[in-house]
């Protein structure tokens, strides 16, 4: 028997938005600790990592672990049936071939119940190295986005160049060049200030195309933190947070792209 | 497609997570990356650190931790393995240029400095690391301990022997130079299972091992392991001298043990428990299952890991054997491993703590496997014999495939060089350099040999995917009438590439248009986007039902899945793997293999290695029959295999049937089980083309012929089944069913009562119902295509039914047509309009003939059918027979009409027309209004450098666009456009109304214009200018003034002036 209560039902929202465009179909792992998914997209080229933590649930249980296939498309029409603040509770019967998801309103009055099938999806469970990374960036999640956003209208790969200084972001395309760089603040106690920790300049490329589907989680948390090495996937991680409950992180990793030879 | 992956992975158990899938990398996809960088990767236990690591830092680190030696070979299988995989991946990756050779020099440099090291750590630690093991060995059972001391015995070097109680005949039995070597392994098996050793493994196990240099190095490390964690236990911080993070090393390195040493005493119960049971019969497996034992810490999922372990251990082995095979020398390897020990022995103390013990475990878990590997492995390379020890696992790993694979080999074995085992899938990989192979060769015979050679090792390891290979190797997914088809288009191909190669769309395109062929693109796009995590090999069951799922996707959204699914086929090829999966997907394989050389290569394959033999004698007695026979013996038994499989492929074309029959019964059970039977269309018989009325005289010379109306329509096969189900198809196989609704629901009115099931072999043509004349074959194909509803369909067809070939339950194939005709006339009757024989004449004047064409063409046919009617009239299945020639207006000597039209555009040309134009779009002058008009698409009656000729003159006179003057079709929009310079004569069977091309527009048709059917290419008319050419009226004349325009048009007037039909 699987059980857990979600209080704040448009996290679940928030973070399948940021997983559908990049995944089909995903197993979620449930095991006492939460609720886990890892999958990469069909190229191999970035992997999604998803870890929300039993603590985040009002109410979890987990009798036995179990993994839970589910076509994201199908759950993102399910999960369009709910409110953002309804309260969601997913449920599962050990061994079973359905998930149901039951939504009631904050108030009570209105409670909707969608049965979805599983798959039997054979997915691999990678191991994902640790790493001491050369260079963390936080920043705002909004700006991470924004800047992704601007400069894939460029090119079909930006670079991330970070150093002391700060980070700067580049595109080039046939239109053009575009450059954005962010100084770090740290001084700053605003919320939108930039922190870098820094051990060694890096400079990496990477398909706008997966950033653009990375910024998609930027909704749910105000932060995002880029990690970086040379030659080693890139890490963006977005916590899964509210401002009563952390629920635990998203992270996508994303292969680097090779200089091109052919240009 | 070359393509580097970050992290590569390794199966290994035994993790927290609950699956118990725990992957390592091992980094052997870093090595390319890093290669470029000009760095030599650096691995860890499970991790991978991007570190400079060149081979003096490697020596320095030794230097500085001497005593780390014996440690890391605790690592020393990831080591190994890690070794081994970047040596094949270079292979693999870089095809085995010059990187490979690298690689080589650079894994010996490594091997350089161990030996000696270790001898010297051995001594100075051997007492401290002795204690332990033998305490264990004292507690367990004391009869362990002599069975130990026979291992150990060999071993001279090392005090720990000598505290052993040593058995001198054992000594005398291992061989001294391989005692060294012997002495750990044998240690550890006693430590492990001592019941069990006494039992078979003093004789078993060491059978296996003691030959094996390899193994025992593995097992050694294991050993060394041990080693270590008692070395760290009485740790001094010498040991790990100056090291940062030394302390963190060593705690959890203690911890490591601890646990170790509590799951080895729980091994040692279980052991005993277990050996009592299994303890004679397979001393092997069991030894594996023991070893495992004491390393995996929570014994829970033991019994999972264990199956699994067996599956992983196979690649290992693979990768070891192969590498070893290289290299050559084992001593190397051995080093080799040790180094690589060495390195992660000293990375794992810089890294954190919890890592480390997990680490630990993982480590463990795959020395073993190593050890299992090398064990397995050991019968494969002896041979034959081995196999029949009956040794094998249960469970049989799905991997072990080489990555070498050379289907064009001399002598080739199906068994020992195929680069799969039996009973696994096979590689995509291997169906893919077979392909290779054949398209490098250009001799046919040699090609037939390759692909049977292939055939071969399918049918006997892998039986269930030799009608996959078959159909892949054809390009096809099932049997033709299943209409069964891919639907992807060339740009989505391209897409699928580029997104699986991070190249952009427009440089595949433009890579594409100079090579002429995108499988050739897909395969040597170097990928500029790494990859995570190299997918899985593919297999050649993966790829066929990838493609399956592909063709059977339809809906709004099919497009995208179909590129995503493309795409991620793409990232899993290598090699070739990629030029051919590419070509699948486009529907052209182009290795220059016909259906008939395959089926020939079906048939040698069968006789060489019988496929109906017992597999469970393994290996089986017949694996090359043609080893004792004469090259022309060999030659005319293959010739007779071949015809049966032909002849069989011939009445029931279907690959499913074929290949299932072959497997039960092989080729001489093969007339029983395939047969013509209504529901499987075979191929019909066609005829040959002929010059004339007197060339049809002087083939038939002295022979009884007939002759027949050719009816211009649409060859229909009319099956009745036994379930009285009706089904047509076309001459391509094709299932029309669906289009011809209305012929099906006549055709009860056209059998008499006796007809239980038959195949009919007609033509179906567009019929005017009113007038009872037939109407042009364009007219028959503005009839939906499939699904149509029968209530809505407005061109009526007539069925003109010439031959019948099955009839209640039996093949008429082998009589004469007169018979057949005669069965034909008897049990079917004719319904004006609707069914009705073929109008014929059995003549032998030439005038008659004459006559008669004339007759024919003037009844809106194409021409005359002449066919033998009695002697040598059997019905030739899929075969363009002599029996029947084609007497057709437009191959007359004087039929046909001759065009003058302008060049206005060309098409690039691809497979053997790469770099020339492979066709060209023709227009005629239309001089009231200026324009030129399009007619045709030219491609055929050049000959190769007519071809070459005609680019080169064209190519100064490429426009960007079109000419204002131009009148064109959007859909027909050629690759580059010239400047209307060249005339050309053109001859044409027919001409026709054409909703694409312009010519004549509003002449012969409000609408349509006209176009020409079966274009060909005379001449170059150098003496007319562009001006001069044939004019659209001038077209729009020969267009009514073919009979049948004449014959509708005329009647037409008569009637109505309707224009519905057109």
């Amino acid at each position: 028997m699987f059980e857990a209560r979600l209080a704040e039902g448009g996290i679940l929202k928030k973070v399948l938005d940021s997983i559908k465009e990049l995944l089909n179909e995903a197993s979620f792992d449930c095991s006492e600790a939460g609720l886990q998914l890892q999958a990469m997209d069909n190229s191999h080229v970035s992997l999604v990592s998803l870890n929300l933590r039993a603590e985040g649930f009002e109410n979890y249980r987990c009798d036995r672990n179990m993994s839970m296939g589910m076509n994201l498309a199908s759950l993102a029409k399910i999960m369009k049936c709910s409110n953002s603040d309804d309260v969601v509770t997913i449920k599962a019967q050990d061994s079973a071939d359905i998930v149901t998801f039951v939504f009631e309103s904050k108030n009570g009055d209105r409670v909707s119940d969608f049965d979805m099938k599983l798959m039997n999806l054979d997915q691999e469970h990678l191991g994902i190295p640790e790493t001491d990374y050369a260079c963390v960036v936080k920043m705002p999640s909004n700006d991470f986005a924004r800047i992704v956003r601007d400069l894939s209208q460029f090119g079909e790969s930006i670079a991330i160049a970070c150093t002391k200084q700060g980070v700067k972001f580049s595109s080039t395309g046939d239109i053009g060049t575009g450059n954005i760089k962010l100084a770090q603040n740290s001084s700053a106690d605003s919320d939108d200030n930039i922190v870098i920790d820094l051990q060694e300049p890096v400079t990496l490329t990477f398909a706008s195309r997966y950033l653009n589907s990375f910024a998609k989680a930027a909704g749910l948390s105000e932060k995002v933190t880029l990690s970086m090495s040379p030659d080693v996937p890139l890490v963006v991680e977005f916590k899964v947070a509210t401002t009563d409950n952390e629920y635990g992180y998203i992270r996508y990793y994303l292969a680097p792209k090779i200089e091109d030879e052919d240009s | 497609m070359k393509s580097a992956s970050l992290w590569g992975r390794i199966n290994c158990k035994g993790q927290h997570h609950f699956n118990s899938n725990l992957y390592l990398d091992y980094c052997g996809n870093v090595a390319l990356s890093s290669r470029r960088l000009g760095k030599i990767p650096e691995v860890n236990l499970g991790v991978i650190l991007y570190r400079n690591y060149s081979s003096k830092n490697k020596s320095l680190l030794k230097q500085k931790f001497p005593k780390m030696k014996k440690g890391s070979k605790v690592v020393a299988a990831a080591g190994g393995l890690h070794q081994t995989k970047i040596g094949n991946f270079f292979k693999r990756d870089a095809n085995g240029s010059s990187e490979a050779g690298e690689m080589e020099s650079s894994k010996k440099k490594l091997a350089v400095s161990s030996p000696k090291k270790e001898k010297a750590t051995n001594s100075s630690e051997a007492d401290e690391e002795m204690e332990s093991p033998k305490e264990k060995l004292a507690v367990s059972s004391p009869k362990k301990e002599k069975t130990n001391g026979s291992s150990e015995a060999g071993v001279k070097e090392s005090p720990k022997k000598k505290l052993a109680v040593s058995s001198p005949k054992k000594e005398k039995a291992t061989s001294s130079s391989e005692a060294g070597e012997m002495e750990s392994p044998k240690k550890k098996l006693a430590v492990s299972s001592p019941k069990k050793e006494k039992t078979n493994g003093s004789s078993e196990a060491r059978e296996m091992e003691s030959p094996k240099k390899k193994l025992t190095g593995s097992s050694a490390k294991k050993d060394k392991k041990e080693e270590r964690e008692l070395q760290s236990k009485q740790s001094d911080s010498k040991d790990k001298n100056g090291k940062a993070g030394s302390s963190k090393a060593r705690s959890s390195t203690g911890k490591k043990r601890r646990s170790e040493s509590t799951s080895s005493d729980d091994g040692d119960n279980q052991e005993k428990a277990a050996s009592k049971k299994s303890s004679k019969s397979n001393g092997k497996p069991e030894a594996k299952r023991q070893r495992r034992r004491i390393v995996v810490e929570d014994s829970s999922s033991e019994e999972e890991v264990a199956s699994e372990e067996d599956f992983k251990v196979k690649s290992e082995a693979e990768d070891e054997e192969s590498e070893e095979d290289e290299s050559g020398e084992e001593l190397e390897e051995e080093e080799e491993e040790e180094e690589a020990e060495d390195e992660e022995a000293v990375e794992e103390e810089i890294k954190p703590k919890r890592k480390s013990k997990a680490i630990g475990k993982k480590v463990e878990v795959k020395s073993k496997n190593t050890k299992q590997a090398t064990t397995k492995t050991i019968p494969e390379k002896t041979g034959n014999k081995a196999p029949a020890q009956g040794s094998k696992p249960a469970v049989p790993p799905p991997k072990g495939w080489k990555p070498d694979y050379n289907p064009a080999k001399n002598k080739y074995h199906p068994i020992d060089d195929a680069s799969w085992e039996k009973d696994q899938r096979v590689p995509y990989l291997a169906l893919a350099k077979t392909l290779e192979a054949i398209e490098a060769t250009s001799s046919r015979l040699k090609n037939m040999e390759i692909l049977a050679n292939f055939f071969r090792s399918v049918l006997i390891l892998s039986p269930d995917d030799l009608r996959l290979s078959v159909y892949l190797c054809l390009n096809k997914l099932a049997p033709a009438y299943e209409g069964v088809e891919l639907g992807v288009a060339e740009t989505n191909v391209m897409k699928a590439i580029a997104q699986a190669t991070g190249r952009s769309l427009d440089k595949i395109k433009s890579d594409a248009a100079a090579a002429g062929d995108l499988g050739i693109v897909a395969e040597s796009s170097r990928s500029t986007q790494k990859t995570l995590f190299q997918p899985q090999p593919l297999t050649v069951q993966a790829v066929f039902n990838k493609l399956k799922e592909v063709a059977g996707m339809t809906g709004s959204a099919s497009h995208a899945k179909k590129i995503s699914m493309i795409t991620s086929l793409l990232v899993a090829c290598k090699y070739s793997e990629a030029r051919y999966l590419a070509r699948s997907l486009l529907g052209k394989l182009r290795i220059g293999l016909a259906e008939q050389s395959l089926l020939q290569a079906i048939a040698q394959a069968c006789f060489l290695t019988p496929p109906e033999q017992d597999r469970s004698e393994w290996p089986p007695k017949k694996l090359d029959c043609g080893k004792k026979c004469s090259a022309e013996t060999l030659k005319a038994k293959f010739e007779e295999e071949a015809y049966k499989v032909k002849s069989a492929f011939c009445e029931c074309p279907n690959y499913d049937i074929l290949v299932k029959a072959l497997l039960e019964v092989g080729t001489d059970g093969l007339r029983e089980k395939c047969k013509l039977t209504p529901g499987i269309p075979p191929r019909p018989m066609l005829a040959q083309p002929t010059k004339g009325v007197a060339d049809v005289l002087e083939r038939f010379d002295g022979i009884k012929f007939t002759c027949e109306y050719k009816y211009d329509g649409e060859r229909a096969q009319i099956h009745l089944l036994e379930d009285g189900s009706i089904n047509i198809y076309s001459r391509n196989q094709e299932n029309n069913t669906s289009k011809y609704p209305d012929i099906i629901s006549r055709f009860s009115k056209c059998i008499k009562g006796d007809v239980k099931s038959c195949i009919l072999d007609t033509e179906a043509v567009a019929w005017d119902i009113e007038k009872e004349q037939i109407l042009p074959f364009q007219v028959l194909s503005t009839r939906k295509r499939k699904d149509a509803d029968e209530a809505e369909i407005k061109v009526q067809v007539c069925i003109f039914a010439f031959d019948l070939i099955y009839l209640n339950g039996e093949s008429l194939i082998k009589k004469p047509l007169i018979e057949r005709r005669e069965l034909l006339r008897e049990h079917f009757q004719a319904v004006t309009g609707e069914f009705v024989f073929a109008t014929s004449v059995d003549t032998d004047s030439m005038e008659e003939v004459q006559e008669f064409l004339e007759e024919s063409v003037k009844g809106n046919c194409e021409g005359l059918m002449v066919k033998t009617l009695d002697a040598k009239a059997s019905y030739e299945l899929a075969k363009r027979s002599q029996k029947w020639l084609k007497l057709k207006k437009d191959y007359l000597d004087s039929g046909g009409d001759s065009l003058d039209l302008v060049v206005i555009g060309g098409f690039n040309g691809r497979g053997k027309r790469t770099g020339t134009y492979g066709g060209f779009l023709l227009a005629c002058y239309d001089p009231d209004e200026e324009v030129y008009q399009t007619i045709c698409k030219l491609g055929t009656g050049f000959s190769d450098e007519q071809l070459l000729k005609h680019t080169e003159s064209l190519k100064p006179h490429i426009i960007p666009n079109p000419k204002s003057y131009y009148r064109f079709n959007t859909q027909l929009t050629p690759d580059h456009w010239f400047d209307a310079v060249e005339v050309w004569e053109v001859k044409c069977a027919d001409l026709s109304l054409s909703p694409v091309h312009t010519a004549a527009e509003g002449m012969a048709d409000p609408q349509r214009g006209i176009s020409l059917r079966f274009p060909r290419f005379m001449r170059l008319r150098d003496d007319k200018k562009i001006e001069d050419a044939t004019t659209a009226s001038q077209v729009a004349d020969m267009y009514k003034s073919q009979e049948v325009v004449k014959n509708s048009t005329n009647n037409k007037k008569g009637i109505d002036d309707d224009d519905d039909f057109y």
